[in-house]
């Protein structure tokens, strides 16, 4: 019964920072297993509509069932059992080491007194391996590079082993080469889990190739959703109206194309 | 990989270290004073048997309880609040608690209510409502690090502006009294204080034990933290009225003494890099435990025949550190 259900489905979405209305009546249905990148201009809510899932912010009026069940009905650690979010960008120094701050993923599994089980040491090792980060975990995150900070928090949301992760624009910071191991990182994790994931980003190219999905923000709504395919066969016009600027195609050699993007703005 | 091992050696190591430091300072410390005490002494002076076992022996294990508590405090309102500089006395709730119990000084009143002396309880109230002050208008409106550090500022001056109204009407003798206590001291203290001091904090040091999971995921960040299952508000909350009380009752031994919530958790955080709350606790107790036994005892041995109030050398001592902190702020290894 709970497998046909929507993993995430988000029914008339309004939501407002005080008297400016950032979502207003977004709907949106993701199945199981599916990859959603959410792209749209600076201020279009993108961040707030993943707030709003991650239960980070309430909306004013809308649904967003998560797996079946009301986000708003969660208990802290069963939201934590179901979705991981990674922020964009943290407001903050972390004093941990690499390691100890992956195993703070695991923070819901573990008992009142936090003392870490077998099973956690190998949720940990896991998620280290699979984002590629075995090198780094003795370091501080407080030393890490901007490409290794993003991989930690990822493998941190990773540990956590839920059925929904919540990305909001990791790679915006990223170089192409360190963007390459996030995506790497990401497709190995989906090939070794049932996973959902719905990310945030600016990339065009990301959303088209890393992406099953895309959901495209205008004014507050979706002006389009469909699989990315669809999406890259309506592609320059469809972008012209998202971002209001004329988008090209560049071809230039495959290579090229794969580091730098097949879409892009033309520069005066 | 080869930098892991000794993230994770050099707490306890440290803990150890600590643990010998502050033995010996706790069996060292009585003996030290305007006259040595020397186990030997004890043994044929009846006099001097009395001062050590009845004055410096508690006065010693209230500085440990208060210097590590206060210690304990501003590790976790560095924490709930992510701010380094956080401490009771920086958030003023040291000013709220003083003032609580400057009115019952002075006020002269004397009874007692649950056990407790009316000071106590006049620190208790005043370190709570200053804390919720604090709390509701500058952190939970979107307040970052700075207001809460300006807010704490406006508090503790509003508070020592009524201390100030206090000494004014309060006449000479009890302005006098109430002074030399604000000055922050351990003298005099008995066995009795030091029960009413370690009841309470044994109870807070057993809840916040139960909870420290909770601190080390605050300095993720809120975003994070509620991500991994903890309820923010309600943790958040929980921390603050218990510390609250805490101090209050710390203050109420002893009067505002400042700066050590930030020294001793710092201090143990350079030491060791990525330590977790769990053991920077224990740390953070030992050395401001530690620290405030050999501050006391400076105090009252270096100016003889009169004693320094310990107050004034943690905060000669703790200024300084404080301004470092400060200005270290964006320094990696600290939070």
């Amino acid at each position: 019964m709970k497998c046909t259900e929507a993993m995430l489905d988000i029914t008339d979405l309004w939501a407002s920072y005080g008297s400016a209305a950032v979502l207003r009546g977004l709907s949106l249905r993701i199945q199981r297993n599916e990859r959603w990148a959410i792209i749209g201009r600076n201020g279009t809510g993108k961040s707030t509509l993943i707030k709003l899932v991650a239960g980070l912010l309430n909306p004013e009026q809308g649904i967003i069932r998560v797996d079946g069940t009301d986000v708003k009905r969660y208990s802290s650690k069963k939201r934590a059992q179901v979705m991981a979010y990674v922020p964009q960008k943290l407001d903050g120094i972390i004093p941990y080491s690499v390691h100890d701050f992956i195993m703070l993923g695991r923070y819901n599994s573990m008992g009142l007194l936090g003392v870490p089980s077998p099973k956690d040491y190998e949720a940990v090792r896991e998620a280290i391996d699979i984002c590629g980060i075995r090198h780094i975990v003795g370091r501080l995150m407080s030393t890490l590079s901007g490409g290794e900070l993003q991989r930690v928090l990822l493998a941190g949301a990773v540990a956590q082993q839920t059925p929904l992760l919540l990305l909001d624009e990791p790679t915006t910071f990223l170089d192409p080469a360190h963007e390459c191991l996030f995506f790497d990182a990401l497709a190995r994790l989906h090939k070794q889990r049932e996973l959902t994931i719905v990310m945030v980003t600016h990339d065009i190219n990301t959303a088209i190739a890393q992406c099953t999905h895309v959901g495209a923000l205008l004014d507050g709504s979706f002006i389009f959703t469909g699989t990315s395919r669809e999406f890259a066969s309506r592609c320059p016009v469809l972008l012209d109206e998202i971002f209001s600027v004329s988008f090209e195609r560049y071809t230039c050699s495959s290579r090229n194309a794969e580091a730098f993007g097949a879409w892009g703005v033309p520069c005066l | 990989m080869g930098g892991s091992m000794p993230l994770m050696k050099r707490p306890m190591a440290m803990i150890v270290l600590l643990s010998v430091l502050t033995i010996a300072a706790v069996i060292v410390c009585p003996m030290i004073g305007i006259r040595w005490i020397s186990p030997l002494c004890i043994m044929h002076d009846s006099d001097l048997r009395f001062i050590f076992l009845n004055i410096r022996i508690p006065r010693t294990l209230v500085s440990l309880f208060v210097g590590g508590g206060l210690a304990v405090a501003g590790m976790i309102y560095q924490a709930i609040f992510r701010n380094p500089l956080a401490d009771p006395y920086t958030l003023g709730v040291s000013s709220g608690a003083s003032l609580g119990a400057a009115v019952c000084i002075v006020a002269g009143v004397g009874g007692t209510a649950f056990g407790m002396s009316a000071v106590t309880f006049g620190a208790l109230v005043g370190a709570v409502v200053s804390t919720l002050i604090i709390y509701v208008f500058a952190w939970s409106r979107e307040g970052n690090s700075s207001t809460l550090l300006l807010a704490g500022v406006v508090v503790a001056t509003v508070c020592s502006g009524f201390i100030m109204f206090i000494h004014f009407v309060g006449g000479l003798h009890k302005s006098f009294q109430l002074l030399r206590w604000l000055m922050g001291g351990v003298d005099g203290v008995s066995y009795s204080m030091f029960f009413f001091l370690v009841v309470p904090l044994t109870a807070f040091f057993i809840i916040i034990g139960l909870f420290m999971p909770q601190l080390d995921q605050f300095l993720t960040g809120d975003n994070i933290a509620h991500s991994r299952g903890v309820n923010i508000r309600v943790s958040r909350n929980m921390f603050i009225i218990v510390t609250a009380l805490a101090v209050g009752s710390i203050v109420a031994v002893c009067g505002p003494i400042g700066f050590i919530g930030v020294i001793a958790p710092h201090a143990c955080r350079m030491l060791v890099p990525g330590i977790r709350h769990r053991l920077l606790s224990v740390c953070s107790f030992l050395l401001g435990g530690s620290f405030l036994v050999v501050a006391d005892t400076l105090a009252r041995s270096i100016a003889p025949p009169s004693e320094i109030p310990v107050g004034i050398i943690t905060a000669m001592l703790g200024g300084p550190f404080f301004l470092i902190v400060l200005f270290r702020k964006k320094s990696r290894l600290l939070m």
